[in-house]
């Protein structure tokens, strides 16, 4: 492969540079906002698991299994053509005319963030029962009110033994996030095909999304480490 | 006679410290040797070096007259044949501290792995020998149990039998009660004082000094690397001619 | 609820279920057999382990879905590899996927094995070891057994994780189990009723698998399912 003219092929002086940086960035905003909502629905699937009663220990229960053993391909197709189906249909029960649908971002960030929002359930359900009881039972001896004690004590507690959890979590995330691409969104995915097939020089645009993504969950992954070095702080292993 | 174990001039060091400082050792056969010495002595360690578990920098080691073959590799000792190694420690049986049963394997499963893989004798013989030897070791009935499924002195008379099972010239027995709870000492113990009445050729590592001065023909006192003292059980244990040897007998035959 | 169309389309979608099973039997397979070897050689062959870390590395570290298109869009763009004998495989998205599929479970399947052979205790493999066992035979008997006994309830995770991951054959056109629900889809626009199917018939092969591995890991360990006497 000649590298200068693979330099010239993703450069920025008349390459595809900037078409990647914008599909990066696009990669980034979509995964981010699909992890955040995967968040949230870990947050009540974990809720659900701990405290719920039967019927929402139940659904809770329901949810995970059949996320866990379904394709996300799935998931995002049902969103997609599932998501026109019922907004058109709610359009035309409202008495407007023509085809709504949701556009890929929002595909991208309800599907991937639900299917994510199952592992989170599970990360965070393991990381709240990691918390030794005896400092919950020290938070309500000093009289912690309920919220007091979610804030100040429960919830820094689960997000320090939940944190490795989650980092495998938006790994997963970022890595799913290529699947969003079927929708039309113009990611890293969608702009690497489009830029191989309108270049005839697949190999190159394919390399160069491996290496993108690469840089991505490489980033990402020192991030989440330090992260966790900086949450462990305190709790000394041996000298040091 | 050619000695069953011949040691000579052993040194072992890990990183900085050197754990065994020229020690030299033969036995014969029929010879039951204890090994006693305060812990950081070297005598696990030495006792280790005979199988090559542990690979000593310095010094020879022959078992049945047969010398290890050593060379050096990247400034540091290794055997050169590891044929010839593993002929030599399937000669041996070795029983450990902490008995190292493999625990996918039942009890029979366990005696016969070597017999069967190693020295590629006939299944069915090996089977018919394991029994007998479990039967020795009084655990025929515990034949399809599993490691873990056993108390500690049971899994040690385990250990003792898949030892048995290679037709060892020599039993090394490294600290074999030290794991155990203290009620189920006595059950290994008896186990081994039969195996050294039957005449066979054994080096025992243990704390367990009245024992030792009871059922060995010979101890040895290690410290810091090297042999302090040796003799007949009856002189070492009550009349040594070394400081270092009497202190360590006074202070371990009060417990 | 339109029972004639769900039933239509199950009978449609079943049809794809060979085709899912063999994709994920064949990769799962191959798949092991180099996790194993990859494994190995990290743990007892120095120059292998970098090779090893890096294979690992890359493979977990970018997205499946590329690597299927690296392989079936991008190999084809040398001529040299058209004039290999691999070709008339190669320009095949069955075989494509498969390989993709392959190397890419392989990639995590060493890290659980890896995990495995980490957790083999030191005291069953110098016991082996002075029981004269050359290596081979101590890998053989001793280490891997225990080594994989240990890894498989995350092997059989993984192995749930590559039938998901067979979906993403439809996207280079092989009509597997969801190849086949696309293109329902598309025809229909009837997203939901579809889901309901394949993610239904989806759910009963995982559910299937989880038993099958629970199964095996039961069979494999009677020294845990038996109670201490």
């Amino acid at each position: 492969m000649d590298l200068s003219a693979y330099f010239h092929l993703i450069g920025f002086n008349g390459g595809w540079g900037l078409q990647l940086v914008r599909a990066g960035l696009m990669t980034l905003a979509v995964s981010i906002a699909a992890f955040g909502f995967g968040l949230v629905c870990g947050t009540f699937g974990a809720w659900a698991k701990l405290s719920g009663g039967r019927a929402v220990r139940g659904a809770a229960d329901f949810y995970t299994t059949v996320i866990r053993g379904i394709p996300d391909l799935l998931v995002i197709y049902l969103f997609y053509f599932g998501g026109s189906q019922v907004l058109t249909s709610l359009g035309h029960a409202f008495g407007a005319e023509g085809f709504f649908g949701l556009n890929g971002f929002m595909v991208g960030m309800l599907a991937v963030g639900i299917v994510s929002g199952a592992y989170q359930t599970e990360v965070l359900r393991a990381g709240y029962l990691a918390v030794p009881k005896g400092e919950i039972e020290a938070a309500r001896a000093v009289g912690m009110g309920r919220m007091l004690m979610l804030r100040r004590i429960i919830v820094p507690r689960v997000l320090r033994f939940a944190l490795p959890g989650m980092g495998n979590v938006w790994q997963q995330v970022l890595k799913e996030s290529t699947l969003i691409s079927v929708t039309g969104l113009v990611e890293i995915m969608r702009q690497i095909h489009i830029g191989a097939g309108s270049t005839r020089r697949p190999f190159e645009f394919y390399i160069t999304g491996l290496l993108l993504y690469l840089l991505l969950t490489t980033v990402s992954g020192a991030l989440f480490r330090l992260t966790e070095t900086w949450s462990l702080r305190g709790e000394r292993r041996g000298a040091g | 006679m050619t000695p069953t174990i011949a040691l000579s001039g052993i040194h072992k060091r890990f990183g900085a410290n050197e754990v065994l400082k020229g020690v030299s050792l033969e036995a014969r056969e029929g010879e039951v040797i204890s090994i006693i010495g305060a812990s950081g002595s070297g005598k696990s360690t030495l006792l280790r070096c005979i199988p090559l578990l542990e690979t000593p920098e310095a010094g020879s080691i022959a078992i049945g007259g047969e010398t290890v073959r050593m060379r050096s590799k990247g400034g540091r000792a290794a055997p050169a044949d590891a044929h010839q190694v593993n002929r030599l420690r399937a000669s041996l049986g070795f029983v450990f501290q902490n008995f190292n049963l493999w625990a996918h394997m039942t009890v029979l499963q366990n005696v016969i792995e070597a017999p069967v893989h190693v020295q590629k004798r006939p299944r069915a013989e090996a089977i018919a020998e394991a029994e007998a030897l479990l039967e020795k070791v009084g655990l025929a009935e515990k034949r399809d149990a599993y490691p873990a499924q056993l108390s500690g002195g049971q899994q040690q008379r385990t250990a003792i039998a898949r030892a048995l099972a290679m037709r060892p010239r020599a039993l090394l027995f490294d600290e074999p009660t030290s794991a155990l709870d203290p009620e189920l000492v006595g059950e290994v113990l008896r186990v081994i004082r039969d195996l050294a009445a039957e005449g066979r050729t054994m080096l025992i590592v243990t704390h367990e000094m009245a024992f030792a001065a009871d059922v060995s023909t010979r101890a040895i006192f290690l410290h810091d690397g090297q042999i302090e003292e040796q003799g007949p059980p009856a002189r070492i244990f009550n009349a040594p001619t070394s400081d270092r040897t009497r202190a360590f007998i006074a202070r371990h035959l009060n417990r | 609820m339109d029972f004639d169309f769900l039933s239509d389309t199950m009978g449609k979608l079943l049809a794809g279920v060979p085709m899912t099973l063999e994709l994920a039997l064949i990769s799962t397979t191959a798949g092991a057999v180099l996790a194993v070897l990859l494994a190995v050689a990290r743990a007892a062959f120095v120059p292998a382990a970098w090779f090893v870390r890096g294979y690992v590395y890359v493979l977990r570290g970018t997205p499946l879905l590329l690597q299927i298109f690296l392989i079936y869009y991008g190999l084809g763009q040398f001529a040299w590899v058209r004039d290999t004998i691999l070709w008339p495989f190669l320009r095949q998205p069955y075989w494509c996927a498969i390989l993709a599929l392959t190397i890419n479970t392989a990639a995590y399947g060493a890290e659980i094995i890896r995990g495995g052979l980490q957790s083999v205790p030191a005291g069953a493999v110098e016991a082996g070891r002075a029981a004269g066992m050359p290596r081979l035979l101590l890998y053989r008997r001793i280490i891997l057994p225990i080594a994989i006994r240990q890894a498989l309830p995350a092997y059989g995770n993984e192995i749930i994780t590559m039938v998901k991951a067979t979906s993403l054959a439809s996207i280079v056109t092989l009509m597997e189990l969801s190849g086949i629900a696309y293109s329902i889809i598309s025809e229909t626009y009837r997203a939901l009723e579809v889901f309901l199917c394949a993610g239904t018939i989806y759910l009963v092969i995982t559910f299937v698998l989880t038993r099958a591995v629970a199964g095996v890991e039961t069979w494999l360990n009677p020294h845990l399912r038996a109670s201490r006497t």
